[in-house]
């Protein structure tokens, strides 16, 4: 971070956290992972369920903007279903995700 | 059946546009197959792809050097149509799954480790070991390998697997900084194929041993947070092999009646899975059958909201068993009147040298009321429940005070939902569990006694600045201040937030505790967040 200044408070947050990972040895990122629940994706970079602080302020969000961003690649295709390879047709007629998340399905069969 | 029971909703379905290649319903319900239509399934439906190796039984490649769950072969042929274009009707997937998971299942012991994953435990924290956490656990649940057996052949395809359907896997964290195909051909399959092999043997005896019809009368006992304690008795009418319909009637401790009906099938000897419709909600049975057949235990939980249900113990009404105990906790010194469930109960009762029996206010042959008075104590002491011979233990505490309070769970997580979205808000609920912390005063170590869980009021408090700064406790939803159920707020962007972000949120959750002596609280913490579309039932 020599010649990289944290200019927003998501920005000062990733400042902190290096510090803290130093301080811990490294181990800040596995500490957090530790704390998530069953199913939860510990992919934090961006995270889906939880951030990489163990909050939500660090997430993409309204989720909805870059909803595709990374649903194409397959970022957490453990919670968001993945159009690159599994569910192609997933966001089909949901061209604008915050117009139209609604229209975005279960993939599952409901009854289970 | 059950497909009257919950007819089919398959909303991805219309989503990812297959729906006329299949119509599902529940693959609870379903006719018990014998081993020969099983087969016939496997060469119709999947000996298109699979290769045969040898007859009688049928083996197929791939197929056949594994072994999973119920749930585990639903999602494998689930996959298999998804992404393959495997064309089974829903009948057929149902009789399959059966088929699969008695021939080709887990044992109870196998399956013990990660039964919070099929009982839809949503908060339930893993403790994964460092084998597993960033090479599989940090995408799905670790239960989620745990609850398969495969060959070492079988691991490594599944790694080819991986990486082929989703190739980020190797840019995302934790993957891009290491050679993550190296360490996953080379570390991980060694270990998964030692800790989870196919050891066919072991399923063998397992098939082998003697197991016993589940027909008949079962008498419940469970918990249910958010509601207290749970009693009832449920008739298991056996109508095919393994197939069941249902009758259960219960109470919960303030008053709430319930019944309905429901049907179940019995997996890999086992796994216990039934739906059922109980006044106007649909629930789900996950319960695992123990090696004596006289009882069953595991969840029941409502079908659109997982993570309100019971806690489920199921005995044979012909046994002789102290189930429950209500109240679970009784004050220093003071007279209470104390119900007493099981089943089958005689003989005398016996509650310790501190709590005397001043009389019994009724008796049936399930129920024993009594008026029972506490003697003066220092310390919390557990109090063994005895009745006849049958004894109930580390359920029944006697206590001067409470010291200590813990919110459970610590950490949890809900899901935005609702507002006209496919998903449904994921509620969570908390409790609050007392405790007195012993003579050394200090909460956390061994001479601490758990008092019991007791009602509290509670409340809602921003987790941290950047919580208050994002006004999440305006937007992320509401706790019930009596039961502890909290409801996350709507889904989608809120134009009334910074950025229009998501109802997500950061909070903790309070339990305040007034005792006669003090005021006590606890916190747990609560991550609101968003929802996800891909819920089978191994997350």
């Amino acid at each position: 971070m020599k010649f990289l200044k944290p200019v927003n408070p998501k920005a000062h947050q990733v400042d902190a956290a290096m510090e803290l990972d130093k301080e811990s040895d490294g181990h800040l990122e596995e500490v957090v992972a530790m704390q998530s629940v069953v199913g939860c994706t510990s992919t934090t970079d961006p995270g889906w369920e939880v951030d990489a602080f163990g909050g939500v302020a660090g997430l993409c969000q309204p989720m909805e903007s870059d909803l595709y961003g990374c649903a194409d690649p397959c970022w957490w295709p453990a919670q968001v279903p993945d159009v690159m390879n599994t569910y192609p047709d997933w966001d089909k007629g949901a061209d604008s995700a915050g117009n139209d998340w609604r229209k975005l399905g279960e993939v599952f069969p409901a009854d289970k | 059946m059950i497909k009257s029971l919950n007819p089919l909703s398959w909303k991805g379905a219309k989503a990812i546009g297959v729906a006329s290649l299949i119509a599902f319903s529940g693959y609870v319900a379903g006719d018990s197959q014998s081993a020969v239509e099983g087969e016939d399934i496997l060469q119709n439906r999947c000996m298109g792809c699979h290769i045969p190796e040898a007859q009688n039984p049928l083996q197929l490649s791939r197929i056949s050097h594994q072994r999973k769950t119920p749930e585990g072969w639903l999602m494998t042929i689930t996959r298999m149509q998804l992404v393959h274009g495997a064309v089974i009707t829903d009948d057929e997937r149902q009789s399959l799954v059966k088929y699969l998971a008695d021939t080709q299942g887990l044992t109870p012991e196998e399956s013990a480790p990660y039964r919070y994953v099929l009982e839809r435990r949503l908060n339930h924290v893993e403790d994964t070991g460092s084998e597993l956490k960033e090479m599989c656990a940090r995408c799905h649940s670790e239960a989620r390998v745990g609850l398969q057996r495969r060959e070492q052949g079988e691991w490594e395809k599944l790694v080819h697997f991986h990486l082929g359907q989703w190739p980020s896997i190797e840019f995302s964290a934790m993957g891009r900084d290491r050679d993550w195909f190296g360490i996953a051909l080379n570390e991980t399959v060694p270990y998964l194929s030692e800790q989870f092999g196919l050891d066919k043997k072991v399923w063998d005896d397992w098939q082998a041993a003697e197991k016993s019809s589940l027909a008949g009368s079962w008498r419940l006992a469970g918990h249910r947070p958010g509601k207290g304690a749970f009693n009832g008795s449920m008739t298991a009418e056996e109508t095919a092999r393994d197939k069941y319909t249902l009758t259960l009637t219960g109470e919960y401790a303030n008053g709430e009646k319930v019944s309905g009906k429901g049907e179940a099938i019995l997996y890999s000897g086992y796994e216990w899975r039934a739906n059922l419709n109980i006044g106007e909600e649909s629930y789900k049975q996950v319960l695992a059958m123990n090696k004596s057949g006289k009882e069953l235990n595991g969840r029941m939980f409502l079908r659109n909201q997982e993570p309100l249900g019971i806690d489920l113990q199921a005995v044979r009404a012909d046994e002789s068993r102290v189930l429950s105990v209500s109240p679970t906790y009784i004050e220093s010194g003071k007279t209470v009147d104390l119900t007493i469930q099981g089943v089958n109960l005689t003989g005398n009762v016996d509650l310790g040298e501190h709590i005397k029996v001043l009389k019994t206010t009724g008796q049936t042959k399930d129920t024993i009321q009594l008026k029972v008075r506490a003697d003066k104590v220092s310390r919390a002491e557990p109090v063994t429940v005895k009745v006849g011979e049958q004894k109930l233990e580390d359920t029944l505490t006697l206590y001067r005070s409470v010291d200590h309070v813990e919110v459970t769970p610590a950490y949890a997580v809900a899901r935005v939902g609702g507002a006209g979205g496919s998903q449904e808000k994921v509620k969570a609920v908390f409790e609050a569990r007392a405790y007195d912390v012993g003579d050394d005063g200090v909460a956390g170590t061994d001479d601490d006694v758990f008092i019991g869980i007791m009602p509290a009021q509670w409340e809602l408090q921003a987790f941290d600045e950047i919580a208050i700064r994002d006004r999440d406790l305006e937007f992320a939803g509401e706790i019930d201040r009596e039961t502890g159920v909290f409801t996350p707020g709507d889904a989608g962007p809120n134009p009334d937030r910074k950025y229009g972000t998501n109802n997500a949120g950061r909070l903790k959750v309070v339990a305040n505790l007034n005792t006669k002596s003090k005021s006590l609280s606890a916190e747990a913490e609560l991550l609101v967040t968003v929802q996800r579309w891909n819920n089978p039932p191994i997350r």
